[in-house]
């Protein structure tokens, strides 16, 4: 048996995907690895567990009670919202052949040739349907080539991107929380995917200008976290403010649930990073140390700012988790770039300029956009600061294996070199790939919302419904009361009556379930 | 002495706080209730099942005041807690025989 379906497996195998030129045929599954396939696969599950539960968990514990089940509530269809446009389009917008011609692995860019050429021939690939039939289980390839030919299947690279696409929206989610019209948001989350997510990758990953340029973004410090930061700012002040008595007193409802969550977020995160080479290889286990490493000094430099600097002069524990946010964010575009100084100097760096920027100016943006969980700090300009400090600390004696962006040194083994090491080129690199993510991530989210607010006649629920909250919106609310529920319909009555005792147990052998009571 | 007890929506609290100490109300004790009145109750459901709930959070406020003090202060909670929807409360007065202030022993309204 095993043997037949061994046989079936290489007979299915003979895809057009395979990597021309790699010693790779088309009847044997010698490509694969157990390890790397285990890696990946583990790396994206972690991932995923970042968005459900660990967003829901973080953001459902730091609203009020009253936002708990509605902010758990978008988490959870929004990430199920990106896999369904993924599959159907999405993923080859970000990954697949560019729209400007040439087949995935022959690109229509010219080094140093007409830069709107560049720019919009590779601007996003062909919208098309992604894991037809038998390309679920051929070799994945990278559009943008790999060094080494990767050794897991299309459907492992393509569900690790997945995860990607999937948490940044939800990210963002904390701009928009406690009033977003739920409608707007089961369409905003695919339609941000497909006119926003799908280009940043592209641009960034897929083997769009900048990737081509040499620009870095290892695990998303651009594509996701800036990407989310900016669009969640402009949804914002977008949708307009949450009503005036909850931006007074929002305060958070559970801080266990969210030491659940933000814990997940963080472990999670070796998925994030460590999953990004490709392989179960060294760049991973360097890209794992490197997170933690930025995290853990992120952490504690902004509990040391809030100790001697804040207002309180205390510790606190969200400060403690903003700090840690912060760490993993500015880490991302530079896991497996930096040494083990580098990470700890990005988490120190990127904690203290968020931190002032938290404290002194975040009560100004506040008054005039309401991003509910200052997202554009913790996300948008941890992201920028990790994407520019990666072009001063990369260190050339890191080396990497595989492709994660840098094209030009991807076709052998590459190191790269930031401005502490002699190449200044590199931090203009990242300024400018940065810079268009935030204008075009800008325009992009403004215009989506243009027309969601025409067609749902604004963005934000009415007044009434944000003063009730959850149980206006979803008839549901996190923490039912113990007493005074009455069942309605079909098993009302049962077990209970709230005027005598319950009513005799029937004698007949179909038991009359609705207890004579309707 | 009087114990002037108000039912409100939740959400009002904080103006009925500032109302209180605008008119020099010295204390009040808040905590937090179950009730209906002429608003019934709503309609949550859970996996399909639907359930009638009778009863609506409130909050409970209580003041200890004076005599004198009573119409003032009942007049600032009214004020301060109407919203002129359906499910704004009530607020009733019931007399007091003594009150003692726990740290010092004082007795009396100078115990308020």
């Amino acid at each position: 048996m095993s043997l037949l379906m061994t046989t079936m497996v290489h007979a299915a195998s003979c895809g057009t995907n395979a990597v021309p030129g790699s010693p790779t045929a088309c009847s044997d599954l010698s490509w694969l690895s157990p390890g790397d396939t285990s890696w990946q696969l583990t790396a994206a599950t972690f991932v995923a567990l970042m968005s459900i539960p660990g967003l829901a968990a973080l953001y459902g514990g730091l609203v009020p009670k009253k936002w708990a089940v509605n902010t758990m509530m978008m988490a959870f269809t929004g990430f199920s919202a990106v896999l369904v446009v993924w599959v159907l389009w999405a993923y080859k917008m970000g990954f697949g052949s560019p729209i400007g011609g040439g087949t995935a692995n022959t690109y229509t860019y010219h080094y140093g040739g007409n830069f709107f050429a560049n720019l919009f021939n590779n601007f996003v690939g062909h919208p098309e349907t992604s894991l037809r039939g038998s390309s679920e289980i051929t070799q994945a390839t990278l559009p943008i080539g790999t060094s080494v030919p990767l050794r897991f299947s299309t459907t492992a690279l393509f569900y690790f991107q997945f995860v990607f696409a999937a948490i940044t929206p939800l990210l963002f989610l904390g701009s928009v929380l406690g009033r977003i019209k739920f409608k707007v948001w089961l369409l905003f989350v695919p339609l941000w995917s497909t006119f926003v997510y799908s280009v940043n990758a592209m641009l960034m990953w897929g083997g769009g200008y900048w990737a081509h340029e040499g620009a870095l973004d290892y695990s998303g410090g651009y594509v996701i976290h800036l990407a989310a930061g900016t669009s969640g700012f402009v949804a914002a002040w977008m949708i307009g403010p949450r009503l005036a008595r909850d931006r007074a007193k929002f305060v958070p409802h559970n801080l266990p649930i969210i030491s659940i969550g933000a814990g997940i977020v963080w472990l999670g995160w070796n998925g994030f990073n460590g999953g990004d080479p490709y392989f179960a290889s060294a760049d991973a286990a360097t890209a794992v140390v490197n997170t933690n490493l930025a995290t853990v000094s992120a952490l504690l430099v902004w509990v040391l700012w809030d100790m001697f600097a804040g207002k309180s002069r205390k510790p606190t524990f969200l400060g403690a988790i903003n700090g840690m946010i912060v760490g993993l964010v500015a880490i991302t575009p530079a896991a497996g770039y930096v040494d083990g100084s580098g990470a700890l100097l990005i988490g120190a760096i990127a904690s203290s300029i968020v931190w002032f920027a938290w404290t002194f100016i975040q009560p100004y943006t506040l008054k005039r956009v309401d991003d509910a969980m200052g997202v554009v700090y913790t996300h948008g300009l941890a992201g920028l600061c990790g994407g520019l400090l990666v072009g001063i600390f990369a260190d050339p004696s890191v080396i990497i294996y595989a492709s994660t962006g840098a094209s030009k040194k991807a076709l052998t083994p590459f190191a790269v070199t930031g401005w502490l090491y002699g190449n200044r080129h590199q931090f203009f690199l990242q300024l400018f790939a940065g810079l268009t993510i935030i204008v075009y991530d800008a325009l992009a989210t403004a215009v989506i919302l243009f027309v969601l607010k025409l067609l749902f006649r604004g963005l934000r629920m009415s007044d009434e419904e944000l003063e009730v909250g959850d149980l206006a919106i979803h008839e549901e609310e996190a923490y039912p009361a113990d007493e005074g529920y009455t069942r309605v319909g079909e098993l009302a009555g049962v077990g209970a009556s709230p005027n005598g005792p319950p009513p005799a147990p029937s004698m007949s052998s179909t038991p009359d379930l609705t207890g004579g009571v309707r | 002495m009087k114990l002037v007890t108000a039912v409100i929506k939740p959400f009002r609290l904080d103006a009925v706080k500032e109302a209180l100490e605008a008119v020099g109300a010295r204390g009040m004790t808040v905590s937090e209730a179950q009730g209906f009145g002429r608003q019934k109750g709503h309609t949550e459901v859970y996996r399909g099942a639907e359930y009638q709930v009778a009863f609506t959070p409130k909050i409970r406020v209580e003041v200890l005041v004076e005599e004198s003090a009573a119409a003032g202060v009942i007049d600032a909670i009214v004020k301060a807690a109407r919203t002129d929807k359906i499910g704004d409360g009530k607020v009733w007065v019931t007399p007091v025989e003594t009150v003692v202030r726990i740290r010092t022993g004082e007795a009396g309204p100078d115990a308020i």
